[in-house]
């Protein structure tokens, strides 16, 4: 004989290591390697600690306040220094932190802030047609009003902008409510569903929503 | 104007490892650095078991490292912000401004807006607010933005070649302005090219009178002045000793015969892109259609559009126009006996025929005695006052001396200092005049630059304020988008210095010069209008008006209208020796892509197929069949021509149509020094030019060598496709349908189509369906929009190398045919294999039948099909339709198979056979196959610098950055290994949309719609002068485009295939003249189409 007995065994434990291991791999690619992983999660530390939760959250900012061109441009600009010393002149305006802030205003150099949201190069994601047909920030950027320090929460992968242009009804909302984080059609959680099937659908239809799904609307 | 932005910081980081960069920098690191060893490692010899524990953290960090990486490096890189410090007004980010402003060209300006996105301007238009213009631009135009970003231009203020600051540059200025003062400008000279600033104008009014006796001399050495000079001494003759100038105005649009006497108006003169609007608008398909005659003896776009041509010397125009003239007076003439005598008869007759509706003009290389012939003809006619009108120009650029190219009489004692302003003299008068000091003022560090003592940097006029007035005398701003890249110096502020002024900059001269064009009547004091302490507000209003505009309302001077019996001066022709093969006469001309040699670095213009012998990366001496073959030249052999002892080596170009004995030059070519694009490209007939675009007595030797010319269309003829279709006007009147019933390619009915067309289940949702027509009787061939198309659409430069294995980029072309007479050729069929016309490409250069052609030009760029061949072969779907019937290509599924290329019937779809951004300019030229292993960039391996930035290439940092800064935003750069095409500029149709939606908000008004004018015009569309390219939505039935898609001369191309194009083209119509020697009752691509179906008919 001249193999041990237990060579018999062999292919099969060669097989399900194999197919363990391929397994493996492929879970680790699909976990590590897809938006889900590299995206969502991303929380750089910014060079000025601001937080949206105190700004956003508890003074109740609007949003376009600060990102006010998010309405007439594809791009959700962050606001000049100018606009953040429009109230701190007179709030915290000798506070270590805000240094930064108040040498751009001053100087005009600007605050080297941290990009965290971006769509790839290829991509031409234009926001003033989302904010202003009832798409809200939060579709996109989750409770922001909730967060000290910005956190990508969604993966912005090509399946994640067409989950929502195939059913643009199950996240359209009234325009007035677009940057209201925290709106809800109603409390209830049974009753806010029903709600947005009915009136997501009657918006897509009497606004000709077109959610479109064809290469040319975001590719150029 | 708003503030430009002013980030410090690119918004973008380029630097992928930007965080490695940054840990090289901090404390730590470089503490560890500058220790011999780390720490602990001094250690390591006393002490076995701190070794031992070294290595383990060492191994515990390097795979802790190795985790980080797995999870941070699948991080994209990390980019910063970065909003502004202080907020501007009126700028929403991301948004794109225009601004109006002009470029300046030699004898008028272009009005222009310009698309700014994030302070750099990146896209040139025309100024539609603009009186009487169309929103249209000339090719020049659109492909000077590119200038604006090249990396060759002059950067630094130089002294003996040495750079100095600039503040030592501007000293000199004042210093040299002390020193005339003293002397009353003894000794000081200028040197400059044409321009009609009105700044420069009073600048220069300024030098006269405080250096009396300084010299000022205008040169260039395109002259067009020659038609304001002609028309001065045809009406005004000699008005107390000085010669006065009266601008002409042709009313092309007016006209219903037009004669036109070696004259471009089409393509290489001046102004072209108004004449064709006009030209145009005048040659509506259908009654009333005007009738152009042509005699020249170069093919030029003229002669192509033209119903008859004449195919004489350039020198014999004038006994031609001297006939004709004949012909229109009422004395007896002797009746016509020989084939051009008749035709100038015949002509006359129709001349005669409508009077005061025809028109003649001579061409800007013509001498002054074919002018004058014209006006007397125009004259005789009764035309002026009506199809020619002028207006009285104040001196504006003729009270200086034009400056006399024969050096003889200056170079004796030469000049104390020599201010030489813009232009190159070195270059196009192949040499400078003598000079102690010789000061520059230069785009590029050029020729004449290398023999300056001190060279200024100009600015672009993107970057400077000035002025200027266009071809009708109305004043335009030129405002700048962006402050100068390299820190020129504008004209105005040069020559303010040199004057000793005051004031130097450029923004406070323009704005004093618009105070007194725009209030003569208001006193002037501290560049104030005095009176304006009450109304300054108003005053200021204007000037913003002006800025907005981008033109002075109602300051174009009244037109004058003569007497016809004005006309005083009888020409008297200079008598011309009969051009032979020994006895050659040379024509020089105005190059459709470099100009003068202006746009030599400019890689577009070079790679512009040249719009009548398609012609990239080169000139070449064209020259006719028949002389070709007494000369025993062929296509590509290298010639020697002696011209009054010069001599100059060039490729010989059969060009069909050319006049026999007549050689073809164009100028600008042949550059040593201009930069990485321009050096070396084709040959510098300057040489052996000396001031007269006509000369004969010229001489050929072959040399014996050849050389390789990069053509893109090497197909002469249609071979029997009814791609262009047309007919004589008398045909289109009696059979409007002749499109669609005589040529065969027409759509055969379909009776049920077995596989259903999903986009016609997308149609029924779908807002709009997009479609083109192209009116191939407007259309003149001019290239425009091949130039528009590439600046929009960030299309590469492939390099003439590339374009030799038919690699060129450009999404739309404009295809050239040549048509020919059957009864000239071999075998009148065309499917006949002895036919001529289907000689090899290399053989048709020796067949007859190109002698006398008649040509045809068809843009061609994507067309839409709606059942397209190239969708069904995509074996990973990239290009698919979308639902508004746009063949959409997603770069990034496409794997680069080519089979889409394949399928194509019309020849559309380009390929990025190697990575056109990324090769750096100077390998444009070569056949260089240099890989990133072996090759270095500025010293550096390209293997590191892939490993800094990926993105660069082997592009050198300054190209790198500039040509960033040149790309259109809204569209993406594609890679190697990437299909692309024309897309209907999908990025103007999806932002109009967008605006439209946003607009909406929660209301159901999102369709664009043109009644709204809200749809968006392509970049074709928008550049194209005669506005032959019409885009829109043909489901609405009111559109421009749904409408022309009535018109009964609308056809498919390949229709027969049906692919369904969405873009098709109305036919073109002929107006030739039944009593024209050279009639003929069908067009020669008709006919030509005809032999090909007898013969079908024939076999089957």
């Amino acid at each position: 004989m001249i193999f041990p007995k237990w060579t018999n065994s062999l292919p099969l434990v060669l097989g399900a290591i194999a197919a363990l291991a391929g397994a493996g791999v492929a879970a680790g690619v699909t976990f590590y390697l897809t938006p889900k992983y590299t995206r969502a999660g991303y929380q750089p530390v910014q060079p000025v600690p601001f937080s949206h939760k105190i700004h956003a959250g508890q003074l109740g900012l609007d949003c376009r306040y600060c990102h006010n061109a998010v309405e007439k441009s594809w791009f959700a600009n962050l606001p000049g220094a100018s606009t953040c010393m429009n109230c701190h002149n007179q709030v915290l305006k000798d506070d270590p932190r805000l240094q930064i802030v108040r040498d751009s205003a001053s100087n005009n150099v600007p605050v080297p802030w941290i990009q965290v949201h971006k769509t790839p190069d290829y991509v031409y994601f234009n926001h003033s047609v989302h904010v202003r047909r009832g798409i809200s920030c939060v579709e996109c950027h989750g409770r922001v009003d909730q967060m000290e320090e910005v956190r990508h929460v969604k993966s912005f992968s090509m399946s994640f902008c067409l989950d929502c242009h195939r059913d643009p009804a199950a996240a359209i909302r009234p325009v007035d409510k677009v940057t209201k984080l925290d709106w809800q059609w109603s409390t209830n959680a049974d009753e806010a569903a029903k709600l947005q099937d009915v009136n997501g659908k009657k918006f897509v239809h009497d606004w000709k929503v077109e959610s479109l799904q064809s290469c040319s609307a975001c590719h150029r | 104007m708003n503030s430009n932005p002013t980030n410090s910081t690119p918004a973008n980081g380029r630097r992928y490892w930007r965080s490695l960069d940054e840990l090289a920098d901090t404390p730590e690191f470089k503490d560890w650095l500058h220790r011999e060893f780390p720490s602990g490692a001094s250690e390591m010899v006393e002490d076995g078991s701190s070794r031992r524990h070294f290595l383990k953290i060492m191994s515990a960090s390097f795979a802790l490292a190795g985790v980080a990486t797995l999870g941070a490096g699948c991080r994209r890189p990390e980019e910063k912000l970065v909003p502004y410090g202080k907020q501007p007004e009126n700028y929403t980010y991301g948004e794109s401004q225009y601004f109006a402003t002009a470029m300046p060209t030699r004898t008028g300006a272009i009005p222009l807006v310009v698309k700014s996105y994030e302070g750099r301007p990146v896209k040139i238009e025309g100024n539609a607010l603009f009186p009487g213009s169309n929103g249209s631009t000339d090719r020049y135009a659109q492909a000077s933005i590119l200038d604006l970003y090249d990396p060759d231009r002059a950067r630094h203020f130089k002294h003996d070649g040495k750079e100095v600051s600039r503040e030592e540059a501007l000293g000199f200025l004042d210093e040299l302005s002390k020193k005339f003062a003293a002397n009353s400008g003894e000794g000081l000279s200028f040197l400059a090219e044409s321009s009609t600033s009105p700044s420069r104008a009073r600048l220069q009014k300024i030098i006269a009178q405080k250096f009396p006796q300084s010299k000022w001399f205008n040169y260039d050495a395109i002259d067009s002045r020659i038609h304001s000079r002609a028309a001065g001494f045809a009406f005004w003759p000699n008005d107390q000793g000085a010669i006065r100038v009266a601008r002409p105005v042709f009313h092309f649009d007016k006209a219903k015969v037009i004669l036109s006497l070696d004259c471009d108006f089409l393509g290489g003169e001046d102004d072209a892109h108004n004449h064709i609007q006009k030209f145009a608008a005048g040659r509506k398909a259908g009654e009333g259609m005007s009738r152009l005659y042509s005699v020249e003896s170069l093919f030029t776009l003229t002669g192509a559009n033209a119903d008859h041509r004449l195919r004489v010397a350039a020198s014999m125009v004038g006994q031609i126009a001297e006939t004709i003239s004949a012909y229109c007076q009422p004395h007896p003439v002797p009746a016509p006996t020989t084939f051009e005598s008749k035709w100038a008869h015949e002509c006359a007759n129709d001349l005669l025929k409508f009077g005061k509706d025809a028109l003649v003009i001579a061409g800007q290389r013509q001498p002054l005695e074919v002018h004058l012939l014209a006006h007397a003809i125009n004259s005789a006619l009764g035309a002026v006052g009506h199809t020619i009108e002028f207006f009285g120009t104040p001196n504006d650029y003729s009270a200086f001396d034009s400056y006399n190219p024969d050096w003889a009489h200056l170079n004796s004692d030469g000049f104390d200092a020599l201010v030489i302003l813009g232009g190159n003299p070195k270059y196009v008068l192949n040499g400078l005049p003598k000079a102690k000091t010789t000061i520059r003022l230069g785009y590029y560090e050029d020729e004449t630059a290398e023999q300056s003592d001190w060279r200024f940097p100009a600015t672009h006029y993107l970057e400077s304020w000035g002025d200027a007035k266009t071809s009708d005398g109305t004043l335009v701003p030129i405002q700048p988008l962006i402050q100068p890249l390299f820190g020129g110096i504008t004209e105005l502020e040069f020559l303010a210095r040199i004057a000793g002024e005051s004031q130097t900059s450029a923004y406070e001269i323009v704005q004093e010069t618009f105070w007194y064009a725009a209030y003569p009547e208001v006193p002037i004091l501290n560049r104030i209008p005095v009176s304006s302490v009450d109304n300054f507000h108003t005053h200021s209003e204007s000037w913003k008006k002006f800025l907005f505009n981008g033109f002075l309302e109602g300051s174009a001077p009244k037109l004058a209208t003569l007497p016809n019996d004005q006309f005083m001066v009888t020409p008297k022709l200079a008598s011309v020796s009969t051009s032979t093969k020994d006895n050659l006469e040379v024509v020089f001309f105005r190059d459709a892509k470099v100009d003068d040699g202006r746009y030599a670095n400019n890689g577009w213009m070079q790679e512009l197929p040249d719009p009548v012998t398609k012609m990239t990366w080169d000139n070449a001496v064209l020259i006719s069949r028949k002389t070709a073959r007494e000369l025993g030249v062929a296509n590509g052999d290298l010639v020697e021509i002696t011209l009054n002892g010069r001599k100059v080596v060039g490729p010989i170009w059969t060009q069909p149509g050319m006049a026999d004995y007549s050689l073809g030059l164009a100028l600008g070519y042949g550059r040593e020094k201009v930069g990485r694009v321009g050096n070396g490209v084709g040959f510098n007939a300057y040489k052996i030019f000396s001031g007269k675009y006509i000369e004969t007595g010229a001489t050929i030797r072959k040399t014996g060598e050849t050389h390789t010319l990069a053509c893109t269309q090497h197909h002469w003829s249609m071979e029997g496709r009814p791609a262009v279709r047309e007919a004589n006007l008398e045909e289109f009147i009696k059979e409007p349908m002749f499109a669609q019933e005589k040529f065969h390619g027409v759509e055969p009915p379909i009776v049920q189509s077995l596989y259903p067309n999903p986009l016609d289940e997308a149609k029924k949702t779908a807002l709009h369906q997009w479609g083109m027509t192209v009116d191939l009787n407007a259309c003149v061939g001019c290239g425009t929009c091949i130039v528009a198309c590439q600046s929009e659409n960030n299309i590469p430069i492939v390099g003439k190398d590339q374009v030799l294995r038919g690699r060129e980029m450009h999404w739309m072309r404009v295809d050239r045919y040549f048509t020919s007479n059957p009864a000239k050729r071999n075998d009148a069929s065309i499917f006949s294999m002895k036919s001529d016309i289907n000689q090899t490409d290399e053989n048709q250069q020796f067949a007859e039948w190109i002698d006398d052609v008649q040509a045809v030009n068809q843009p061609m760029m994507c067309q839409m099909c709606e059942t397209a061949p190239c969708e069904n072969v995509c074996p990973v779907a990239a290009t698919v339709h979308d639902q508004e019937g746009l063949n959409v290509m997603a770069y990034n599924r496409c794997i680069g198979t080519r089979y889409c290329s394949n399928n194509c019937p019309y020849k559309v779809r380009r390929f990025n056979y190697l990575d056109f951004n990324k090769r750096p300019l100077t390998e444009l030229k070569g056949p260089i196959y240099s890989t990133t292993l072996t090759h270095k960039t500025e010293g550096v391996p390209d293997i590191l610098r892939w490993w800094k930035d990926p993105n660069s290439g082997m592009r050198t940092e300054d190209e790198w950055d500039l040509i960033k800064l040149s790309k259109n935003p809204d569209v993406t750069v594609r890679m190697r290994g990437v299909m692309e095409k024309c897309t209907y500029c999908t990025q103007r149709i999806e932002h109009a949309k967008i605006a439209q939606k946003a607009k909406a908000g929660a209301s159901d008004n999102v369709r664009l719609s043109e009644a709204a004018g809200t749809v968006p015009k392509t970049a074709c569309q928008q550049a194209c002068p005669a506005g032959a390219i019409v885009f829109g939505d043909v489901s609405d039935a009111d559109s421009a485009v749904s409408k022309l898609k009535l018109l009964p001369q609308n056809y498919s191309v390949l229709g027969d295939l049906l692919t369904k194009p969405r873009t098709t083209y109305l036919a073109r119509i002929r107006n030739p003249n039944p009593a024209m020697p050279d009639y003929q009752h069908e067009p020669f691509s008709t006919e030509e189409y005809e032999s090909h179906s007898l013969t079908k008919k024939g076999n089957s």
